[in-house]
């Protein structure tokens, strides 16, 4: 029993850690706070201190005036919701910008994103804060639209999913409504841009009220096992299952063949 | 066994209360389960239940089993698998008396075969009724010429519904759903984009359509990233450059997707011109006739 | 009032056998002598989830609607209500959450299944690596392989019965796998799903297929492969006692019955606890199919990952003849499954011509004792482990950042290289175990004890 109960005791944990490695999603990034629907009109005060912050952290790759370099592109028109969403995501500011930006801890508080967004909206007309409670989303047009536009991309389950060259869609359990109405209607690096023409603002807050919704979604068979899909389920089956009844087999039958 | 006939008797009466309680934790799960059920249902105390239920008979065989029954080692010989010499001869006389026969009437067997295989035959015919004839169902889809664009809801698309970096899924009008027909529209920019030679007006401000049925395996092809401009279909990872007549760069794809010519009207909705110029989808035998 | 009892059951005995005959068979049946091994017991867990899956099965048969008709969703799942749905998707919807217990059956039967086609292939490993499929055991390995391929065809048929997003992509693809078929492809696609793909009939008669044929099938093939056991009798270990012409073990009756009894109710409490305590096909999240829809990460159940793999890996190459053409899909979807389960059925007879051995062979090898086998098998499973690796290739790339391209081209070479690598390690493994076991005879003193206690030794016998 020894040497053969310890590689399949081995073969099993290793087999349970890789099922729960593939499951385990990477912790949402704190989130600082929701943004506001930004009341139109630019408060003067806030644009300049934002221009202030604009100038330390930014101006680098996007240029003095947002026009941007060779190493960001330009911000002007990109709106206050594609502003919100890098930031408060944490996305901006970018420290390897010939890579797809990945979610982090905000860099900035939410003072300082208000700010910011300020500024970055007053360069050029662009997507405002969306306002995902009017109107109120539909959840179940939420879920036929999101399988339609976004499973494609992030999964049924959300769960995010590869794209080619090593970009991915990231899994959207992380992203306050706010921040999903945002990359929707601003379509962040490779996300294609899903405009008010494309989607209502209906559509859109139905699609964000599904998105929230994936975050817990209902699972009355149990452990979801990340709701990655068969590729895990087979894991279980393979060496939890079969491994535990080997076990029950070699506790019913424990002699060596050579006695 | 060996051993002195207390210790025995003792082992014995141990293993029987083991059982025993086994036996009894089973029936208590079972009686739970029964209640649950009553009560409405849950599946993680149904399956916990049922599993306790069946485990403590299964304990129970297998202690009664390993402990309590005779172990052995028994021995059995096995029998000689090729029959004796005798018998095989016994048989052959047998069988000789019908295929004796047989032999005389080749002219007879050779018409049960004919008759036979030609019921056989017939009998299959009614697998034709499975399914229709491919045809040309294969070489056509719903688009046609005028064919006007509209979204899955069923709202036509006009000139101003995708941004640029926007990306649909559309239908032909009066066609939703239709497997065949699904198309990929993407605004790639705000001008007309020639895709390849001759097809200088098939993508008018910027508005591309490519076929959505992957022309490897059929998957939609859904995912469109916008700052590289191209199409991946997440089955087997095809990856198609949507500048480029939506040409094969990556994955088991061996052709491009069929573009499909469009149009603006001049109401300003967006119609195609015509079906598309070759079949979509996967491959098949006759597909390049 | 025992006495009477005891009384009743040879009078029923007598009854029956008065109008059957069947004592002595009967007899010899009882005291049929079973080896004992615990990895004997592999192809009896395949037996009860078999077992499990036709009586929960059953069950879900009472409920499951196939068929492919548009219904308006009104049940319990918020996120679905009002939703359009085939009755399939909808009746799938209603076991799942407005029948009692309707959920945690149909997770029985859906890890029962995942866990019936493991155990088989436990069970053809453990066959393979000890030599049972030798004379006179061709018949019952072909037998075998041909449940395998059964077991595995009425998964899919099984999991595609919901007309969910997953398996509905699924069914898209295995539509064009036929479709590539040289000649008859596009015939025999349009007579398997009525026309053009979806259709409106595959749906209900994949259920027949999987509800009718297939376990028909499965069934007559199960008791041939009983039968056959039973006439030739178990395989055993080399050992004391153990001879090419005799089995040495516990008896049918009371022992080994109670035992395989035991482990079907504990098979059976293993798949009931998975069934309730871990969730399986969710097919709520998935959604209803939809033509034009498609979800990241789509992969079918395990054991048809290794054909998934097959077609990702599979470069894009495709051969086209004067207008004709054998696509892509036709090589890695058809070529490749018809190579792996011909080299399966032809494996007995092989390996007697390569051996030169056509002898019977009732004692088994131990894998270390014949290294080319044993490294033959582990490579072609190095081979279908990276295939299963590779249908989920977009997931590994996911969730461990890597590029979904680099992790195709890498597994492209691993698949070509790996198997080889396998074989070598695998053989100098064997060989090396054997040296040792020549140098170092294992330290064994086989020990009686008296009646009147104390030990004497006996000679240990070698097991070569």
């Amino acid at each position: 029993m020894g040497r053969f109960g310890l590689a399949l005791g081995a073969l099993a944990l290793s087999a349970t850690a890789m099922a729960v490695g593939l499951v385990s999603a990477g912790a949402a990034p704190d989130s600082p706070g929701e943004a506001t629907p930004l009341g139109g009109g630019n408060d003067g005060e806030l644009v300049d201190r934002g221009r202030e912050l604009y100038l330390t952290g930014c101006s680098s790759c996007h240029g003095l005036d947002g026009g941007g370099t060779d190493q960001g592109p330009s911000l002007v028109g990109v709106g206050a919701a594609s502003a919100d969403f890098q930031l408060s995501t944490g996305r901006m500011p970018n420290t390897e910008p010939n890579r797809q930006a990945v979610p982090k801890p905000p860099a900035y508080d939410r003072d300082e994103i208000d700010a910011l967004v300020a500024y970055v909206a007053s360069l050029g007309d662009g997507p405002p804060i969306p306002d995902v409670d009017d109107p109120a989303g539909d959840l179940v047009l939420g879920g036929r639209l999101f399988t339609l536009n976004c499973a494609a991309c992030h999964s049924s389950a959300g769960n995010g999913g590869a794209l080619s060259s090593g970009r991915n869609a990231p899994t959207v359990h992380g992203a306050t409504r706010v921040q999903a109405a945002e990359a929707i209607r601003t379509g962040p690096g490779p996300m294609p841009v899903f405009g008010p023409e494309t989607l209502t603002d209906k559509q859109v807050n139905s699609i964000v009220e599904y998105v929230r919704y994936l975050r817990d979604p209902e699972d009355p068979g149990g452990l979801d096992l990340g709701l990655v899909g068969p590729i895990t389920e087979g894991l279980v089956a393979l060496l939890f299952g079969l491994v535990v009844l080997a076990f029950v087999c070699k506790w019913i039958e424990p002699k060596e063949p050579a006695e | 066994m060996s051993g002195p006939p207390d210790d025995r008797a003792a082992f014995e009466r141990r293993t029987v209360n083991q059982v025993a309680i086994a036996f009894t934790i089973s029936a208590l799960a079972s009686v739970g389960l029964a209640v649950t059920y009553w009560q409405g249902g849950q599946n993680q105390v149904e399956g916990v239940l049922l599993a306790i239920a069946l485990g403590g008979i299964g304990y129970g065989f297998v202690v009664v089993a390993r402990r309590l029954l005779p172990q052995g080692p028994y021995t059995e010989e096995r029998d000689v698998l090729p029959s004796t010499d005798e018998m095989v001869t016994d048989f052959e006389t047998d069988l000789e008396r019908g295929e004796g026969w047989l032999a005389r009437r080749g002219f007879l067997l050779k018409m049960l075969g004919v008759a036979g295989g030609a019921l056989g035959l017939a009998a299959l015919f009614p697998i034709r009724s499975l399914g229709p004839n491919p045809g040309r169902s294969l070489f056509q889809t719903k688009w046609g010429k005028g064919s006007r664009v509209v979204d899955e809801q069923g709202d036509p698309v006009r000139v101003s519904t995708l941004d640029v970096g926007g990306v649909l899924t559309v239908f032909p009008e009066g066609s939703l759903e239709v497997e065949d027909s699904q198309v990929i529209l993407i605004r790639v920019s705000d001008e007309n984009l020639v895709t390849k030679k001759g097809r200088e007006d098939w993508a008018p401000e910027g508005y591309v359509a490519y076929s959505k049925v992957c022309v490897h395996a059929g998957c939609p092809v859904g995912l469109y990233q916008q700052d590289v401009k191209e199409l991946l279909c997440p089955c087997h990872q095809s990856t198609f450059d949507v500048l480029d007549a939506a040409r094969p760069i990556f994955g088991p794809a061996t052709r491009s997707l069929p573009q499909l010519p469009l149009m603006i009207d001049d109401d300003g909705f967006l119609r195609s011109q015509s079906d598309f110029d070759e079949p979509i989808g996967p491959g098949f035998w006759n597909r390049d006739r | 009032m025992s006495r009477r009892r005891r009384m009743v059951l040879p009078q029923v005995a007598r009854w029956i056998d008065n109008r059957l005959g069947a004592s002595r068979v009967a007899r010899t049946t009882l005291n049929k002598v079973f080896p004992d091994h615990w990895s004997f017991m592999l192809g009896e867990i395949a037996l009860y989830c078999f077992v499990i899956l036709l009586l929960t099965g059953v069950y879900l048969t009472f409920f499951f609607v196939p068929g492919s008709k548009e219904v308006t969703y009104n049940g319990s799942y918020g996120p679905l209500q009002g939703v359009e749905m085939s009755q399939a998707f909808e009746s799938t919807l209603r076991i799942s959450f407005d029948v009692r217990a309707g959920l945690v059956m149909r997770q029985i039967h859906h890890w029962a299944a995942l866990v019936f086609i493991a155990a088989i292939i436990a069970h053809l490993m453990r066959i393979f690596f000890t030599g049972a499929f030798r004379r006179p055991r061709e018949i019952n390995w072909m037998i075998g392989v041909s449940l395998l391929v059964l077991a595995i065809a009425n998964g899919f048929t099984g999991y595609s019965l919901p007309d969910d997003l997953l398996s509905g992509t699924g069914l898209r693809i295995a539509y064009s796998v036929v479709l590539s078929v040289p000649v008859v492809g596009t015939w025999i696609a349009f007579l398997i799903f009525g026309g053009d793909f979806p259709g409106t009939e595959i749906i209900t008669r994949f259920f027949v297929i999987h509800i009718l044929i297939v376990p028909a099938a499965i069934a007559v093939l199960l008791v041939a492969h009983l039968a056959i056991l039973v006439r030739q009798k178990h395989t055993q270990f080399a050992g004391k006692g153990r001879t090419n012409t005799n089995v040495v073990g516990a008896r049918l009756w009371p022992t080994f019955t109670a035992k395989t009894l035991g482990l079907f109710f504990l098979v059976f409490a293993v798949l009931a606890a998975l069934g309730g305590l871990a969730q399986i096909n969710p097919v709520w999240i998935w959604g209803p199919f939809e033509p034009a829809a498609v979800s990241a990460g789509s992969q079918p159940d395990w054991y048809v990952g290794w054909l998934e793999g097959s077609l990702r890996l599979f470069p894009e190459w495709e051969t086209r003849l004067f207008g004709f053409e054998i696509p892509n899909p036709f090589y890695s979807g058809v070529l490749i499954p018809s190579v792996t389960f011909g080299a399966l059925y032809a494996w007995p007879f092989l390996e007697a011509r390569m051996t030169k051995d056509y002898a019977e062979h009732h004692i088994l090898d131990r894998p270390r004792d014949r290294p080319v086998r044993t490294g033959i098998g582990v490579a072609v499973l190095t081979f279908f482990v990276l295939l299963f690796l590779a249908g989920g290739n977009d997931v590994l790339a996911a969730r461990f950042d890597i590029s979904v391209n680099q992790i195709t081209w890498a597994l492209r070479i691993a698949v070509l290289t790996l198997p080889f690598l396998a074989f070598l390690l695998t053989y100098r493994l064997c060989r090396e175990l054997q040296a040792r076991e020549r140098a170092e005879p294992p330290a064994v003193a086989v020990l009686e004890r008296g009646r009147e206690g104390g030990f004497t030794e006996v000679e240990p016998t070698t097991t070569r």
